[in-house]
């Protein structure tokens, strides 16, 4: 089933939009004085939610291959639809946090290139293509890690940096590799001219490794409990959220269309480690942004389930699609909580249902949904997962999967009980605009669990 | 006309209901509303037998109930209700402002609403209710005086008595249910063979059993212990009546099971003879008086177990007004006197003449001297039974006699210097209108209700009661019992013969030691047996499964929860363990994370070549 082949400039609208709303925005913020900056946030705002709506549109179009690079197939426009949508989200996040900040305007635009360098992540069909948005995606992303000017944003930036560095440098080598062993860099010529063997699976985990960093996963998580707890909140949230989405299309793109010897039992192996090694690190964290930092890549564990399965089962791409946009929603509504309520210890959620009820359930909705309890939309996202590991052959994945998620529940309650506790002191104040970002996250995420009979029947 | 049917009942339940829901409230204003109800009520019973109102109303599903009144019931409500207004009159004067009398008053009118109900009812079911009501109101009637044990006791024997012959009746219903598809009580009669049995069998124990016939009379004695009207009503028109009253209704099924028939007239005539015996031996007036009841109704229940209903009933009115005259005579005598033993009682009648006179009366027609009423309408009786029982039936009919004029002598004689007054309570000396009142009316009416076997009369009284073609007395058989009944009270009263006073006689021939010995006990101590079986088997049982329960949990707890309690704890102790080596390569430098990531690739690189 080859994809039509264009050269269409339009097929890129969503983008083309979403990037001239970020250029409008650097340009403006370039010209207003630093009192009305929010204007050139609400430019970068409308760019994204341009693109969105272009997205939105694109999404009944026909499986097409543009500009030799670009692929527009469902994954595609779940990444586009996800990742602006997240983008919007902690746009809004940003927002009243960025608020007269010397360097406001920049806040907004570079979160919005990484989310176009996550796109291109996920929409690429060529390696180099794939290098060059890894690239677009992560140098954003590393200064936004230092954007607070302060001891710890330098450090977790600085660790973010050496380890993409490293990261994208074994990716380089594997891209090199392999076009050497392929005879060329497109996914359809390496899908019929890369041969198997052990210069071939070198090659896949050295490439893999730099999607790895990008998805937070085992052995490239170390900069996530850093970078989480040492960047601002938003940013937390940002390299949390937006670039995994883009990873993991990437990773399923590359599983399921070049389709490497050993491709299944590699992604296996580094979604058992994943997610056994997030979850047992996160049971003693009391600090919540490193808790729900090993969260995350626990999450990156249960999400590389469908890609190992990757063009062995046909549950696997509706499995990773529902999956991520799932976890995109609820780990922002999990960051949302924690930026609305400005407090790392766990014991500062003491006594939250009082002071704020609402904000308390959302963040019971939301950890209850990272652990998988219907009726949250990653409740249907891991049903499908373990689906697909069953279907796909890969029963002890499953198992190991199974198994985490209960494992999982303990540290997450240990979190949720406090806030239902007495409060030993005065709880905190609570930020009203993030706790708005996070009613309307944790809405959405129990409107595509409970709609996601119409959600699957989209794909 | 059908709102008589159901006025007639409602009435006094209703006036009784109110009293008793008020109590002691209404202790001043009871009597007053009493016979103002008793009237009432009267006046419903003659409007009743006049229209002859039939009702009919859905109770259980194919099974219509109803009330009705015939020629039968008419006679029995004017009846009923008669001798309880009498009653509640003489009540009005005899129950002190001391007595509980709202309470009083209110269980004689629901008593007699019940009474009403039964021999009005048409079908099993309503008669089933009303029969209860009546046996539940005897009991509170009879033990009253609930302060003094005995009398609860005396209560306890009668009610007890009473409900096993009962459970006749519903075992009757059922058979009917089963037999004829209805609880009708005319279609008794039709029902199939055994089941016909079955249910004759049913009534005939619940029907001896409420008329105090052999071998249930005994209850009839301890009945006594309840105050002077309730034995009024009680052994004149309501209950006891009742069996009698059920026993003629069914005559055509006694008929149809033969058996029935025979039986029932024997009972009869040999409760008549028996307790003929027992009231000559008797010396407290008011046992005398309850002896002679169950001898009378003897009579009554003969006439249904040879067919003759017509004498049957007139026995039955005639002997509710002398009856009711008797005991409210005797009621008097202890209210005034404080005594009730014949011995005692000398010069009682001379002290209150209108009482004596009217006793007077009533004895002289219980004896059943001629012309009086019970003369007449027990050879009425007698005319339709076999030679046999006919003799058995003299024979208890010479017994009346001589009781009868026992009483007599003992109560006109001059009183003498061993006479003591107030031997059981203390005497009012006085006798009130109230109490007299009725007395004059009930005696005119047992004097003079032979009348109805006066050849003129007795064939509308046949055709009343739908009796016609039973054979009426013949002048020499009223000759015959007249003049032997005539005979026997001469030599009573002339004093010439010490009647005989049999030890067994005096103790109603052991009848209620005897149902205590062969009934009461062996049930009691059957009771005690499964009682104790209950306790150390049953229970025993389910104390052991509980303690085997326990042992086993113990045993658990012990051997088992402690190894799975340690594997769970050794499982958390141990995750936690590698939760905190899982964070141990968390450095924070970032040189050990390269080192790491690189070596991670390594081993992932070697591990996916050498398996895959």
């Amino acid at each position: 089933m080859n994809p039509m082949m264009r050269e269409n400039p339009a097929d890129l609208l969503p983008e083309l939009l979403t990037l001239f709303g970020a250029v409008l925005g650097l340009l403006t913020g370039m010209f207003v004085p630093r009192r009305r900056q929010w204007i050139a946030a609400l430019v970068c705002a409308a760019g994204v939610l341009a693109g969105l709506v272009a997205a939105a549109f694109a999404v009944s179009g026909p499986r097409v291959m543009t500009f030799d690079a670009f692929m527009l197939d469902p994954v595609t426009h779940v990444t586009r639809l996800t990742v602006l949508g997240s983008t919007l989200l902690v746009l809004a996040l940003g927002f009243a946090p960025m608020r007269g900040h010397r360097r406001e305007t920049e806040f907004h635009v570079l979160t919005v290139f990484t989310a176009l360098g996550t796109i291109a992540l996920g929409a690429a069909s060529d390696l180099l293509v794939l290098v060059a948005a890894y690239l677009l995606a992560s140098i954003p992303a590393y200064a936004l890690a230092g954007f607070g000017k302060d001891g710890k944003g330098a450090e977790s930036a600085l660790k973010y940096y050496l380890m993409g560095a490293l990261l994208g440098l074994f990716m380089l080598t594997g891209v090199t590799l392999l076009y050497g062993l392929g005879r060329g860099t497109s996914y359809e010529t390496l899908a019929l001219g890369l041969p198997s063997g052990p210069a071939v699976t070198v090659g896949v985990i050295l490439l893999v490794a730099g999607l790895l960093f990008k998805a937070g996963a085992v052995p490239a998580h170390f900069w996530v409990p850093d970078v989480t707890e040492g960047a601002p909140p938003v940013v937390a949230t940002l390299v949390t959220t937006v670039p995994k989405i883009g990873a993991f299309a990437a990773l399923f793109r590359l599983g399921a269309e070049v389709m490497p010897h050993s491709w299944a039992l590699t992604i296996a192996l580094i979604a058992a480690a994943t997610m056994t090694l997030g979850n047992l690190a996160a049971f003693g964290q009391d600090n919540v942004r490193r808790l729900l930092a090993y969260s995350t890549i626990s999450q990156a564990g249960y999400l590389l389930v469908p890609v190992a399965v990757a063009g062995r089962t046909d549950l696997a791409e509706p499995a990773l699609l529902y999956y991520v946009a799932a976890y995109a929603l609820t780990n922002l509504g999990a960051f949302a909580v924690v930026v609305a309520v400005g407090r790392d210890r766990i014991g500062d959620y003491r006594g939250l249902a009082r002071r704020s009820p609402l904000l308390a359930l959302s963040l019971v909705i939301c950890l209850l949904g990272l652990i998988g309890t219907p009726p949250t939309a990653v409740f249907v996202g891991k049903v499908l997962m373990l689906g697909a590991a069953v279907e796909g052959h890969y029963t002890w994945l499953a198992v190991v999967a199974a198994v985490n998620t209960v494992a999982s529940v303990f540290y997450y309650l240990r979190w949720i009980v406090p806030a239902y506790g007495r409060a030993e002191h005065e709880p905190p104040t609570v930020s009203r605009p993030a706790a708005l970002v996070a009613y309307t996250a944790t809405a959405l995420t129990l409107v595509l669990g409970i709609g996601s009979g119409i959600a699957l029947s989209l794909n | 006309m059908s709102a008589v049917a159901w006025a007639l009942p409602a009435l006094p339940l209703l006036v009784g209901a109110l009293l008793l829901l008020a109590g002691r409230r209404a202790d001043r204003v009871a009597p007053v509303l009493a016979v103002l109800a008793g009237v009432g009520t009267l006046g419903l019973a003659v409007a009743a037998a006049v229209g002859r109102p039939d009702v009919s109303f859905p109770l259980f599903a194919g099974l219509p109930a109803g009330m009705a009144v015939d020629g039968l019931s008419a006679v029995l409500v004017v009846t009923v209700a008669s001798a309880a207004l009498a009653v509640l009159v003489f009540a009005a004067g005899d129950m002190g402002p001391d007595e509980a009398r709202a309470r009083f008053f209110g269980l004689m009118l629901v008593f007699a609403a019940a009474m009403l109900v039964t021999v009005t009812a048409k079908d099993l079911a309503v008669l089933l209710m009303a029969w209860e009501v009546m046996g539940a109101m005897s009991y509170a009637l009879i033990g009253f005086w609930w302060q003094d044990g005995e009398r609860v006791d005396s209560a306890n024997v009668a009610f007890l008595t009473t409900r096993a012959g009962d459970l006749g009746l519903y075992f009757a219903a059922g058979c009917a249910v089963a037999g004829t598809h209805s609880l009708s009580l005319d279609a008794l009669a039709g029902a199939a063979s055994p089941w016909r049995d079955l249910v004759a069998a049913g009534i005939v124990v619940a029907a001896l059993g409420k008329s105090a016939q052999l071998p249930f009379s005994f209850w009839l004695s301890r009945a006594m212990a309840g105050p002077s009207p309730v034995s009024a009503l009680l052994h004149s028109a309501t209950m006891v009546a009742a069996g009698a009253y059920l026993l003629l209704r069914v005559h055509p099924l006694l008929e149809a099971a033969g058996w029935a028939g025979t039986l029932v007239a024997w009972a009869g005539a040999l409760t008549a003879l028996v307790m003929g015996a027992v009231a000559v031996a008797q010396r407290d007036l008011k046992q005398l008086l309850a002896a002679s009841t169950c001898a009378q109704i003897g009579f009554m229940v003969l006439a249904a177990g040879v067919g003759s209903v017509a004498g049957g009933t007139a026995q039955l009115v005639a002997h509710a007004a002398v009856k009711c005259l008797l005991f409210l005579g005797a009621g008097a005598f202890l209210t005034a006197l404080g005594t009730k033993d014949l011995a005692e009682l000398h010069g009682a009648a001379r002290r209150f003449r209108l009482v004596g006179v009217t006793f007077g009366v009533g004895a002289l027609a219980l004896a059943g001297l001629p012309p009086l009423s019970l003369w007449v309408t027990k050879d009425v009786v007698l005319a339709s039974a076999p030679v046999p029982l006919q003799a058995v039936g003299l024979a208890g009919g010479v017994l009346a006699a001589a009781y009868s004029v026992r009483m007599i002598v003992a109560v006109w004689h001059p009183r003498d210097a061993l006479t003591r007054d107030d031997t059981e309570q203390p005497g009012t000396r006085h006798v009130g209108l109230a109490e007299k009142l009725p007395m004059p009316v009930l005696a005119a009416v047992g004097a003079g209700f032979g009348v109805v076997a006066l050849p003129g009369v007795l064939g509308p009284w046949q055709r009343l009661l739908g009796a016609s073609g039973e054979d009426g007395p013949t002048a020499l058989e009223l000759a015959l019992s007249g003049g032997l009944a005539v005979l026997v009270a001469g030599v009573v009263a002339s004093r010439r013969v010490n009647l005989p006073a049999f030890a067994a006689a005096r103790n109603w021939f052991y009848l209620g030691q005897a149902a205590d010995r062969l009934v009461a006990r062996p049930v009691l101590a059957l009771a005690g047996a499964l009682a104790r079986f209950d306790d150390r088997v049953l229970d025993g049982a389910v104390r052991a499964v509980a303690a085997g329960g326990r042992a086993a949990a113990t045993l658990a707890s012990r051997r088992v929860e402690f190894p799975v309690d340690g594997l769970v704890d050794g499982l958390g102790r141990s995750v936690r363990r590698l939760a905190v080596l899982a964070r141990r390569p968390q450095t924070g430098q970032v040189h050990t994370y390269y080192a790491q990531a690189a070596v991670l690739l390594l081993v992932l690189t070697l591990v996916v070549v050498l398996v895959g």
